[in-house]
Parts: C-alpha cells; sequence; structure tokens
C-alpha cells in the first residue's frame, strides 16, 4: 500500500463484443489499492461489460489483466472470487425466497462441528455486517419482503462479507434514501483506507466528486478521458461521455411561469388497510393540477411506490378510506386497466421487472397498452401499430435501428424512453412515474426533463416520485414529502431548495 | 446509442433460430426421401397417399398442439388435454348411440364441455394463483374419471345408421376422405385449425396481449392488459380444442373409448418444443408447431415403412426433442444482459 503508484488491478487491451456488436475495445484501465476510481460513460458505453469482465462473468475475447503484478485468467466468477474481486450489481442477484443471512453467505455457509449449516453463526455474522454499514434489516427476513433499496442494502453487505481486495460496485445508491447513501460513503471510506481497490460506477456526478480519486470515462466502448475526479466538474464529464457540450438544466424556464390548471387528481386523506407487503398510505393528502409537475419525495419505505401503485390500481388491495378524486369523480381504480381507462397512466419503477418485456420488440413494447384501441373488431392494423411505434419512438428521440429490435436490445435510456412513449400513447390525463431516471445516462435525463416539460405544458397532470433530491428540486413545480405513509409536508420548489427537501424527508422540520 | 447495425450473417442466423424447425422439417423430409423405400420405381413415401397419411397421422396431436402453443405462450402448460380428448371421445360416442341425440347437438355439447372445463381450469389458475402445472394435473385426474364413469369404464362402439342407439352416418365421414377421396378430413379439419391460429396470433390485439403476457406478465398487467381475462380464455380455448380433437379421433375409429388419448398431451408439447415455441412464454409460433408435429409425424412415418420397431421410434423422438430444445439454447442473444 505504501506505493502510491502501484496499481492493484491493471487491465490492458481488453475487448469484448456480443453477437457482432463491439461493447468494449481495446481498453487499458488500473485501479490502485486504496483508491475509489469512478467509471463514467452513458449507458451502453460499455462500463459493466468492462466490470463483467473483471468479475470473472464474461470473458474477455482478447487483453491482459494482472492482479497485484501477476496475470490472472477471469474466465468464471469463482476465478474473481479466488484472485478477490467482488461486485456489487447494479441488477440485483438474490435469491427472494431466502433470508438475508442465506444470501449473504449463499455457497460459503459457515458449517458446525457435525456438517450442518451453522445458522447462528451466519445471523450473528450477518448482523455484525449488517451494523457495519448501517443498515437495519432482520437478518432472517426473506429478500423477497424487502424494497429494491434494501435488497441493494443487502448486496452491499454480501460483498463487504467477502474481504475483497477489488470491490466494483455498479451504481450502489440508485435505490438508496440520502442517509443511506451517507452510510455507505462512511462504509467506502474505511476500505479505502484498509487499501481496497474500488471501482465506482454513478450516474450521479454529485456522488463522484465526493468520494472518488481519480475517473475515466468510457465512449462507445473506448476510453476517452482521464481525470483527477476531485477537480472534475459536472459539466466536463457530461461532455466527455456525450462526446458534445450538454446542458444539464432541467426543463425548460419558458414553462416556470405557467399557472396550473383546474385539479386533475386530489387526495384527500387516504388511508388503505392491505392486507400485504410494502407501506400503503396512512393518511395522504396531496393534489395535482392540469400542466403541474408535483414531486413525491421521502425515504426508503415512506410509502411512495406504493401510493402510485394504489392509485393506478395496481397495489395489493384492501380497504379505503379518504378520497381519492379524478377530475372531480370519485376513483377508485381496482385494476390498472380500470385506471387507464380513467386517464391514469404509471411509469413503473424497475422496467426490467415490471415495465418491459425485454425479448420482444420495440414495436410491442411500445403499443402495448393501446393495441385493443387501434383494433377493429378485434383485429389489429400492423400499419397503424407501426405508426404509433414510430410516431412514440420519433417523439421521444428513441435511438433504434429498426421498431422490430428488441427493446432488450436498447441502452437504458432508450429502454426508458420506451416505457414512457406508451404510457403517453393511452392519452393520459393525469401520467404517475416512479424513479423515471434510474440507471439512466446523463444524455437521456437531460431529454426525459424536457420532454416531462413538453409533457406538462400540453396539460398533463404530473405525479413524479423519486429519490433524487435534485430532481425533485430541478423539474417539480411542487414536492410533497412522505413519512411512513403520510404526507407530512408540502415545499415549493421555487423559494425551497435541496436542503429544504432532505430535510424535510428526514424529519428536521416541525 | 451508437452501435454497429447487426451484421446480415447475424440477422440470417437469428432467422435460421426463428424458423429451425421449418428447416428441421426440410431436412428429415428430405432424409425420408433419401430413405424411402422403392415400390413399382416410385418412392413409396412421397406417394399422395402416403404424405396424406402422414397429416392425418399426426391431425388429432395436431390439433392439441395448437391449442397448447397458446397455453404455453403465455407461459403456462395444460397436462389435461390428453384425458379431455378421453372424455370427448366417449362423451360423443355416448351421446350419438345411448342417448340417440343428433349429431350437431352431440357435437355442440361436447365443445362446450371441452370450452367450459379449460375455462375452469384457467379461473383456477390465473385467478387464485394456482400454477397451470397442478391445475391440469388435477384436471387430467378429474377428465378421466367423469370419461370412464360416463361409459361405466366401457368402450363404446359406434354403429352408424337411422335406427335406435345408431349414430348419423355423417359422423362416419371423420373416417373418410374428400375431394375425390384424396384428403382425409381430420387433416383437413387440423389444417383448418392451424390456419385459424395463425391468422389469429398475425392479426388479433388479443395476441399482443397473450405474447406480452408470456414476455412479462406484470409489465403486461401493468400496461392495461386484461390479464386474467386472456389467461382464462386461452385455457378454454386449448379445452376446445381437445374436445375437438376427441371427437375426430371418436370418429376416426367409430369407437369412443374412455382411455383414449393417454399421453396425448405430452406428444402436443414434444410438437410445441420442437416447433421453438420458449417453455418459458412469449417466444414462438403456431407454424413452428404445426412445421413441429409435421417434423414427428415424417420421422414416425419414415421410421414405419422402413419396419424399423415402433418403440426405436419413441427413442428418435425422444433425441429429436432435446436436440430442438438445445439448439434454442445456442439462439445469438440479441438482447443485454
Amino acid at each position: 500500500m505504501g506505493d502510491e503508484g502501484a496499481a492493484l488491478v491493471v487491465m490492458t487491451g481488453v475487448s469484448k463484443a456480443y453477437g457482432g456488436v463491439r461493447a468494449v475495445r481495446d481498453v487499458d484501465f488500473a485501479v490502485r489499492a486504496g483508491e475509489v476510481h469512478a467509471l463514467l460513460g452513458e449507458n451502453g458505453a460499455g462500463k459493466s461489460t468492462l466490470m463483467k469482465v473483471l468479475s470473472g462473468q464474461v470473458a474477455a475475447e482478447r487483453g491482459e489483466i494482472r492482479i497485484g503484478g501477476e496475470p490472472v485468467r477471469l474466465s468464471r466468477p469463482a476465478d474473481a472470487q479466488r484472485a478477490g474481486i467482488a461486485m456489487i450489481h447494479q441488477e440485483l442477484d438474490l435469491v427472494p425466497a431466502l433470508s438475508v443471512a442465506e444470501n449473504v453467505f449463499l455457497g460459503r455457509e459457515p458449517r458446525t462441528r457435525f456438517g450442518t449449516v451453522d445458522r447462528r453463526r451466519m445471523l450473528a455474522e450477518t448482523r455484525r455486517l449488517l451494523a457495519r454499514s448501517g443498515v437495519r434489516l432482520d437478518a432472517a427476513a426473506p429478500v423477497e419482503l424487502l424494497r429494491t433499496g434494501e435488497q441493494q442494502l443487502v448486496t452491499i453487505a454480501k460483498a463487504l462479507s467477502l474481504d475483497a481486495r477489488v470491490l466494483i460496485m455498479d451504481e450502489p445508491t440508485s435505490a438508496l434514501s440520502p442517509p443511506e447513501v451517507e452510510q455507505l460513503f462512511a462504509v467506502i471510506a474505511e476500505l479505502r483506507a484498509a487499501g481496497v481497490a474500488l471501482v465506482y460506477i454513478s450516474h450521479r456526478m454529485e456522488e463522484i466528486g465526493r468520494i472518488a480519486d481519480r475517473a475515466t470515462v468510457l465512449r462507445n466502448g473506448a476510453v476517452v478521458a482521464e481525470f483527477d475526479a476531485r477537480e472534475l466538474t459536472a459539466a466536463q464529464a457530461a461532455e466527455a461521455m456525450v462526446g458534445r457540450p450538454v446542458h444539464l438544466m432541467f426543463r425548460a424556464d419558458s414553462r416556470a411561469s405557467a399557472e396550473p390548471g383546474a385539479d386533475v387528481l386530489r387526495v384527500e386523506n387516504l388511508v388503505v388497510r392491505a392486507d400485504a407487503g410494502g407501506r400503503p398510505p396512512d393518511g395522504i393528502s396531496l393534489r395535482v393540477g392540469a400542466g403541474e409537475i408535483v414531486g413525491l419525495a421521502g425515504l426508503l419505505g415512506s410509502g411512495r411506490t406504493e401510493l402510485l401503485e394504489t392509485l393506478f390500481g395496481g397495489g395489493p388491495g384492501g380497504h379505503w378510506s379518504g378520497q381519492v378524486l379524478l377530475r372531480d369523480k370519485d376513483f377508485h381504480p381496482r385494476t390498472p386497466r380500470k385506471a387507464m381507462r380513467a386517464g391514469v397512466a404509471f411509469v413503473p419503477e424497475d422496467r426490467r421487472l415490471s415495465g418491459l418485456a425485454l425479448e420482444h420488440s420495440v414495436l410491442a413494447n411500445s403499443v402495448l397498452s393501446i393495441v385493443d384501441r387501434l383494433a377493429r373488431f378485434g383485429v389489429v392494423s400492423a400499419r397503424r401499430e407501426r405508426g404509433a411505434a414510430r410516431g412514440s419512438a420519433a417523439r421521444l428521440g428513441v435511438k433504434l435501428t429498426s421498431i422490430a429490435e428488441p427493446v432488450g436490445a436498447l441502452s437504458g435510456g432508450n429502454q426508458q424512453k420506451v416505457l414512457l412513449g406508451r404510457a403517453l400513447l393511452t392519452g393520459p390525463a393525469l401520467l404517475l412515474l416512479d424513479e423515471p431516471t434510474r440507471g439512466v445516462d446523463v444524455g437521456a435525463k437531460a431529454e426525459i426533463y424536457r420532454l416531462l416539460g413538453e409533457i406538462a405544458g400540453e396539460g398533463v397532470a404530473i405525479l413524479l416520485a423519486s429519490s433524487e433530491p435534485a430532481e425533485l428540486v430541478g423539474v417539480c413545480d411542487r414536492v410533497v414529502v412522505l413519512r411512513a405513509g403520510r404526507s407530512v409536508h408540502e415545499l415549493d420548489t421555487g423559494s425551497a431548495g435541496e436542503a429544504e427537501l432532505l430535510a424535510a424527508s428526514m424529519g428536521d422540520v416541525q | 446509442m451508437t452501435e454497429a447495425p447487426p451484421s446480415r450473417a447475424h440477422g440470417l442466423l437469428t432467422a435460421l433460430f426463428k424458423f429451425q424447425s421449418l428447416f428441421g422439417l426440410v431436412a428429415v423430409f428430405v432424409a425420408a426421401v433419401v430413405l424411402s423405400p422403392v415400390k413399382g420405381g416410385h418412392l413409396v413415401f412421397l406417394g399422395s397417399g402416403n404424405l396424406l397419411n402422414v397429416v392425418r397421422a399426426i391431425s388429432e396431436i395436431g390439433i392439441l398442439a395448437v391449442g397448447m402453443t397458446l397455453v404455453i405462450l403465455i407461459g403456462g402448460i395444460d397436462l389435461s388435454v390428453g384425458s379431455v380428448v378421453g372424455l370427448a371421445s366417449v362423451g360423443v360416442a355416448e351421446l350419438l348411440t345411448v342417448n340417440d341425440w343428433g349429431l350437431v347437438p352431440s357435437v355442440l355439447l361436447i365443445l362446450a364441455l371441452g370450452l367450459v372445463f379449460g375455462l375452469a381450469q384457467g379461473i383456477a389458475s390465473a385467478k387464485f394463483g394456482i400454477q397451470a402445472f397442478i391445475v391440469t394435473l388435477a384436471g387430467m385426474q378429474v377428465a378421466r374419471g367423469i370419461a370412464r364413469m360416463w361409459s361405466d369404464g366401457r368402450g363404446v362402439s359406434i354403429v352408424y345408421g337411422d335406427g335406435p342407439r345408431q349414430a348419423p352416418v355423417t359422423f362416419s365421414l371423420l373416417g373418410e376422405r374428400t375431394f375425390n377421396g384424396v384428403v382425409p378430413i381430420p387433416a383437413l379439419i387440423f389444417v383448418v385449425v392451424a390456419v385459424l391460429a395463425v391468422v389469429l396470433l398475425r392479426v388479433s390485439a388479443f395476441s399482443r396481449h397473450l405474447y406480452a403476457i408470456g414476455g412479462n406478465e406484470k409489465a403486461a398487467r401493468l400496461s392495461g392488459v386484461p390479464v386474467l381475462r386472456v389467461k382464462v380464455l386461452v385455457f378454454g380455448l386449448c379445452g376446445l380444442l381437445a374436445a375437438l380433437a376427441g371427437i375426430v379421433h371418436a370418429g376416426q375409429f367409430s369407437f369412443g373409448g374412455p382411455n383414449d388419448g393417454a399421453g396425448f398431451e405430452l406428444s402436443a408439447i414434444a410438437a410445441v418444443v420442437i416447433g421453438g415455441t420458449s417453455l418459458s412464454g412469449g417466444r414462438g409460433s403456431v407454424l413452428g408447431t404445426v412445421a413441429g408435429a409435421l417434423l414427428v409425424g415424417v420421422l414416425d412415418n419414415i421410421l414405419q415403412l422402413n419396419n424399423v420397431d415402433s418403440n426405436v421410434q419413441l427413442v428418435v423422438v425422444g433425441c429429436v426433442i432435446v436436440f430442438a430444445a438445445g439448439l434454442q439454447r445456442l439462439r445469438p442473444a440479441a438482447i443485454r444482459t
């Protein structure tokens, strides 16, 4: 560790292609011990592929990898584990039915003298690991009962338990609340001090500036720039990633003056007594006017997602009290289909899990919500279908070679646009968005913000749940703060900033 | 995203895998021509009588496999179709002879029975969230039990005529050939069913919903697809087609046996799998299934023509299933992982 210049990981001339598509070409990449090295790039730039090569999940076609000076062959994840490399994935690789502890120790469970699994030690170890990363979770709880963000915390604890020399984190904060992010940063600082080499992939520039030492930018599978991360500005990074100057502004300022129209959605003291899972609304009041973008803030477990699901008829159901009015009419949807008919559209949080059929074409995914409307006597006109899909892709600026290609072949940002396009094709009066820019690169993010402004400008009411304070403050007209299933505060973003929002989320506001 | 567009070779490869069963069918067909015994200077295999016999031989399994394709496309499975064949076969024989019902009411009632049986399984599976495998495993027992109760466990011979306990002569057409005695009626029925299903899956809004459910059920639901309705209907259609196959079966053999159709469900699933439809749902086609069923039929036929032991045939078909499924695993990955 003493030698500052000694690189622990050295990748030289690494290349990898998927079915004729070059994902990574001729990349040189090095990480020192005790360094946090940020890896930046738009989705599809090759970051994940490069790290999958390093963690032994995919084999490189060309190139050399040295760990601590020794050349290594990483053709299987076990090889990487042996070399002391661990990775925290963006997609969660947990077994849903197993407990937190069983997941953390999956495949290397501690044994008793009799060769059976030592459950007590496993639980105790897990509690210690969770405590180290500052997580309050029941080590014995099945992972499937946890929310996405909590599951992410489990994967972090799991990676820590490996005592790795090289730790790769692929967007570890994308589902975390601000206090959890702070906790993670504390852990990262600890690891760095202990001489671990850390690779940190994130789209959040403010995080890079805070914790990274160096930054490497990938574009189209190749290294295009290297920076000292502490002196890196968001604009510089974005320009290197996209290849041209980017304006990181949120929405068209021309909209700021627009007066909100009549209330499209009014929720009065909504309480849902649900029989299963999550945190159902427990006293929520809010309203969204036509042409208005209202944010939903709150920490993990505050009930943001559950509120949106309830409003879309997609929640677990249960007994309602309080009132929901959609365009001044009583609204209590029991299925998403009914909600959609009433003029509500929803973009879910996890596009891979609940948004898209990844193997199906962009066409099929785009028009899914309106195929029966495009049909006459049950027969769909292929021409109208294609027209609708092309129109949607053009309006949202989806980059694709053909609408017949599988949506899973698109980058994250473009997938998100397809999803948004599908919601818009239904012609909604109220648009519900759950983390609309999660895992989306800077360029696409800016475009989505611009689109949201445009959509609101057409009189659509938008309710946007997000865990990114900058997004809420930058995009929304007002932000409603949820805590433990209740709406506890409302901020006007004209006068309040990120700091006020964070304070309100965490409960520092009376 | 700035990716190179997929190369032409890549596109060709994708198409090859997409229609693998069609190419497989062509390959098996060519092999059959080569291996065909010669009689009087003509290849026995290529005789029109023989070729139509192939289609006739697979017509019942083919009809079942069309329904099975729909169920598998939504990520389900229907193990009950073989038993429903038995139920429909014995039922239509009983109604036509013992009950002296007319042709139309008997056939309609049995078709309705199959439909309702399928709908019930669909409701049990989709509404109450019991796995389709389990529901239809139970349905398989139930249908077989009802079939045996209906005829007290005996087979029912169908005698044609105008007298009491005689079936209308029209029903015997199922064992005949049409178009100057060339085309077997069951083969014709199979072709019509297959064409209707291909058209349904190509143009209907229903089919878009069906594929979407198989591709990602949660996403389909959140996109406003009436998931419950589509799933129940698909199971209903599968039951309806199973009843149709049972009626064809009874007609072909002028006999309704309560144990008829045992194991047909597995042959139908085999045809679907060889046809390239993914058991996890969302990907596949009826055309593939038809090719898969024909492939098995041609294989059986050529082995028979060469007097190969029927047990060897089973082994060969088994190997083809594994080969076809294995081939699907080699498909070039189209999506990022």
